[in-house]
């Protein structure tokens, strides 16, 4: 049975009982090779199938997902559902469905390269290795991961659309001696150059520097990598969602919309229409056309993430980011300044330079609160050279303070995507002030 | 067993046995079946309702010394041979790549099945309906509890979660089993002109619905509410001298999972996860030679541990599970192997290799880790101490990649006046080295607890239920940070 089949078959059977429902069908075509000692460790494979509802009866509403295609065992799971109809109370993100709008999937997010890299990816294993070695690294650990997603959305409304795309990642960390350096890309297109650059950069940041260093703790300039912008504003994406400020999980629940949130050179877009970034979409969750919209605009709170649900609890529309139960970002990308990445180092003058990071937590996401660890070379720079690695050290600042306090931008940004940057996200490098720095001193 | 068996061994033992006649020197071919069910609310209100059945087949073959995985949904005998081959084809395309064949030590493999007892049946027990007055109840206790302050918000959670595994390997590996797990999680935001805090509290295990009736979550989270009230509406800065400190159970748990649980994998050693979750401070030939911490120093990893969250009796590789010490009174002692590190290390696997679904390639992880607790009480721990920290619970922490440098930052913390707790204290900045810990305990008691956690690694990133825990600990004088 096909997708379309599928979706329209359960739209209709399960119609008979509940008062709503949509089908959303996954499939997936992916193949990844993780990189271990500049050798690949295993080459893993998806062909993948799976099927989610949203169902409602009496303003109650049940989300399922299933990794089949058996659609007797799907009506079966679904036939004790209904008995609980009386018994679970209305939820509070029940709004009703969309009215159908058109279809529209965006059509230039499939890229037919991607086939012939899936069957054999050795090539650009081959080129990410190479690349990295090339730059002077000694080894070079990694992944690169190709694959196709076709997603059907079908209705008790009447909509339905199929949008298909393909997808890359590429990273890779490059080791020589005690120093390390990271880079990564994400893209719905096969780009051998880009897949180089990922080699050659890592391999740079591992070279950049054979001096250790040291700091004390305290408050200092530092500039962040697209790396370190990208894992930081997948959190401030994350909390921008209209359910995390509901449940308390989000520093923008204490600000309303207009409200000065970042330095005026700020801006951060969720872009689900840009056909580049992996993570594009022509439809939401609920068949709502995507839109791409500012988050932060110059410095200004402009917009959270809502689908019908949020946006009826909280007296709004949707702006198209359904999520069934949490509006999610598709993909970020944050304002890009008139620097290069040359003139950024060197407009910091003295400060610390953090090429990475990973394993950002916090403290209370009410305050923003949060501290999260460099990886990979974290350089001290002064008089705008490179003194040396200071080792692992920690960001401890808040969102709010991170966002004021950004004093310039390279006009470059890169496109990243990899294990620490989920959501796909087109970033510059950043120089912000006055940033909190520990470590242990014991 | 629970839950009904959708594919037959005996159609995991024809994928096996045609990955050999396809050139594969091993295969490995796993159905593994995650089924369960949550509620979600906020404050009084349903959120949401959520069904999974996630169940497949992955197989894992070497060929020409090539390490390929494949998994799928589709259970088809068409379905399942199509992984097959793409994971034999796929390998064999990546093999010419490496310079050293991947093979696995030789191992006695267990034929065996196994289900974890439910004393109180887990879905009859903890049905939707059930969960979600289990929700509100806490709800309703904890806004009549908190005083002072405003409680905010409260997010809360149960789920039910019944993961079954057949195992069939071309090494003689079969393996059956069931592990039923319920699960709850609360999230509150406290209010007030003072500012706010935060709490994300879980209860975890493997069993029936008798194990949630043991967490009173109403009662617990209620009580522990109105000491963060306490801690928010009257809490002092940490002073600025250096403190006795005593750790927490929760607080300890997670520094050994971090910081000799993950240090000890042997794949993390051996690089194997040095562009994701990072790699080591321990290096192959510290393993019974370094010493990373004095006789307080004993870290135990154990699956067998009955009613734990990372409970299982064999791991994914059919090797048998058994405790293992990680640090024994301060020496790298045993690393967590499965059966490719351990041919590597010219050891034996002691079953470690785990996987969190069918489309997830089994890697090293741990499962119940704990430091060893002493026999003194928590009076005697702390009856000396002029003045110290007592840091009970935490919520934002990290740790680098190589496992060595750390940070806590406490949310439940006391001052301890002439050997009695005294004061709330707010936000205490714990950072030390793994090395300075280990080697600072001045005392441990006998109260040993669990806690549960979900454990990330791998790529795709593999969330796995994990059990941490341990004694309070007493450590040497250090300099204790504020939150800025």
């Amino acid at each position: 049975m096909s997708a379309h089949e599928l979706a329209q078959k359960l739209v209709k059977e399960l119609s008979r009982t509940y008062d709503e429902v949509a089908v959303l069908l996954i499939e997936t075509d992916r193949t990844m090779v993780k990189l271990w000692n500049s050798e690949p460790s295993v080459v893993q494979s998806w062909l993948d199938w799976e099927v989610m509802l949203r169902l409602a009866k009496n303003k109650r509403m049940w989300i399922l997902r299933f990794r089949t295609r058996n659609i007797d065992q799907i009506l079966e799971s679904t036939g004790r559902l209904i008995e609980l109809a009386d018994k679970v109370e209305e939820s509070e993100l029940y709004s009703p469905l969309p009215e159908a709008q058109v279809c529209k999937p965006l059509s230039d997010v499939y890229d037919p390269a991607i086939d012939k890299f899936s069957e054999d990816p050795s090539r650009l294993v081959e080129v990410l290795i190479d690349e990295a070695l090339g730059a002077g690294a000694e080894r070079v650990a990694g992944m690169i991961s190709l694959g196709k997603l076709t997603k059907t959305l079908a209705t008790s409304r009447g909509y339905e659309c199929r949008e298909s795309k393909t997808f890359v990642e590429a990273y890779a960390r490059a080791f020589r001696g005690d120093f390390s350096g990271h880079w990564a890309h994400g893209s719905t297109r096969v780009n051998i150059e880009e897949v180089r650059k990922v080699g050659r950069i890592a391999g740079k940041y591992a070279t950049i520097t054979s001096s250790k260093t040291s700091i004390t703790p305290g408050k200092y300039k530092v500039v962040i990598s697209p790396l370190v912008v990208g894992n930081l504003m997948n959190y401030v994406g994350s909390m921008a969602s209209a359910l995390s400020v509901l449940t308390g999980f989000s520093f923008f629940a204490k600000y309303k919309l207009g409200d000065k949130v970042a330095h005026e050179k700020f801006s951060l877009y969720d872009k689900p229409r840009d056909a580049t970034l992996p993570g594009a979409t022509g439809f939401d969750d609920e068949g709502i056309e995507t839109v791409d919209k500012p988050i932060i605009e110059n410095g200004l709170f402009k917009s959270l993430l809502h689908n019908s649900g949020t946006a009826g609890r909280m007296g709004t529309k949707s702006t198209g980011n359904a999520g069934w139960i949490y509006p999610l970002s598709w993909n970020l990308e944050v304002s890009g300044g008139e620097l290069s990445e040359e003139e950024l180092i060197s407009e910091l003058r003295e400060g610390l330079f953090i090429t990475n990071n990973w394993y950002t937590r916090l403290q209370n996401y009410y305050e923003g609160a949060f501290s999260t660890v460099s990886r990979d070379v974290a350089l001290y720079v002064k008089n705008g050279k490179v003194v040396g690695d200071v080792g692992r050290v920690r960001i401890a600042a808040t969102f709010p303070q991170i966002l004021s306090n950004i004093q310039g931008s390279t006009c470059e940004r890169y496109d990243i995507w990899w294990w620490e940057v989920r959501t796909p996200t087109r970033a510059p490098y950043l120089l912000l002030e006055g940033i909190n720095i520990t470590k242990p001193e014991v | 067993m629970a839950q009904l068996e959708e594919v037959d061994e005996t159609v995991l033992h024809r994928v096996v046995d045609r990955g050999r006649s396809l050139g594969a020197s091993y295969v490995e071919a796993r159905y593994h079946d995650n089924y369960g069910y949550s509620v979600s609310t906020r404050n009084m209100r349903v959120l949401g309702v959520e069904y999974v059945r996630e169940r497949g087949v992955s197989v894992r073959v070497i060929v020409n010394g090539s390490l390929g995985f494949a998994a799928t949904s589709d259970l088809t005998k068409e379905g399942l041979f199509k992984a097959l081959e793409v994971a034999v084809t796929r390998a064999r395309a990546a093999s010419r790549l490496r310079k050293t064949p991947i093979e696995f030590s030789e191992e006695r493999l267990g034929v065996a099945k196994y289900s974890v007892i439910e004393k109180k049946p887990l879905q009859d027990y903890l049905t939707p309906v059930s969960a979600l007055n289990l929700l509100l109840e806490t709800y309703k206790q904890a806004a009549s509890t908190v005083k002072e302050a405003k409680l905010a918000v409260m997010t809360g959670r149960v789920r039910v979660a019944i993961e079954s595994k057949i195992i069939v390997n071309s090494d003689g590996g079969l393996v059956k089993s069931v592990v039923p797990r319920p699960y709850v999680s609360i999230g509150s935001t406290l209010l007030h002109q003072r500012g706010t805090i935060q709490r994300y509290a879980e209860f975890g295990a493997s069993g029936g619905g008798e194990k949630v009736d043991e967490w009173r979550v109403p009662e617990e989270v209620s009580s522990e509410l109105a000491r963060l009230e306490k801690v928010l509406v009257k809490g002092v800065k940490p002073p600025s001298e250096k403190l006795d400190v005593v750790l927490g159970q929760e607080v300890v748990g997670l520094i050994v999972h971090e910081s000799a649980g993950h240090p000890m994998e042997a794949d993390r050693i051996l690089g194997r996860e040095a562009a994701q979750a990072g790699e080591s401070y321990v290096k192959p030939s510290m393993i019974g030679e370094f010493r990373v911490g004095n006789k307080y120093a004993t870290v135990v990893e154990d699956p067998t541990i009955p009613g734990s969250y990372g409970f299982y009796l064999y791991d994914d590789e059919c090797v048998r599970a058994r405790p293992r010490y990680l640090y024994r009174e301060g020496l790298l002692y045993e690393p967590l192997h499965n059966r490719h590190t351990a041919r590597i290390f010219k050891a034996q696997s002691n079953g470690a290799a785990r996987s969190m679904n069918y489309a997830s390639e089994p890697i090293i992880r741990m499962s119940n880790t704990y430091l060893a607790p002493g026999d003194m009480s928590f009076e005697e721990l702390i009856e000396d101490i002029e003045l110290g920290i007592y840091v009970k619970s935490y919520m934002e922490w990290n740790i680098d990649d190589a496992r060595w440098n750390q940070r806590y930052v406490g949310l439940e913390a006391y001052l301890i006046k002439n050997g009695e707790l005294a004061e709330p204290v707010t936000n205490p900045v714990l950072e030390f080295t793994t090395g300075w810990f280990y080697s600072n305990i001045v005392g441990v008691d006998k109260n040993l607890e669990f806690y549960p956690g979900t454990c990330g690694k791998g790529e795709p990133s593999q969330g796995v239920p994990v059990w941490f825990g341990g004694p309070n600990v007493r450590l040497a004088k250090m300099k204790v940070g504020v939150l800025e």
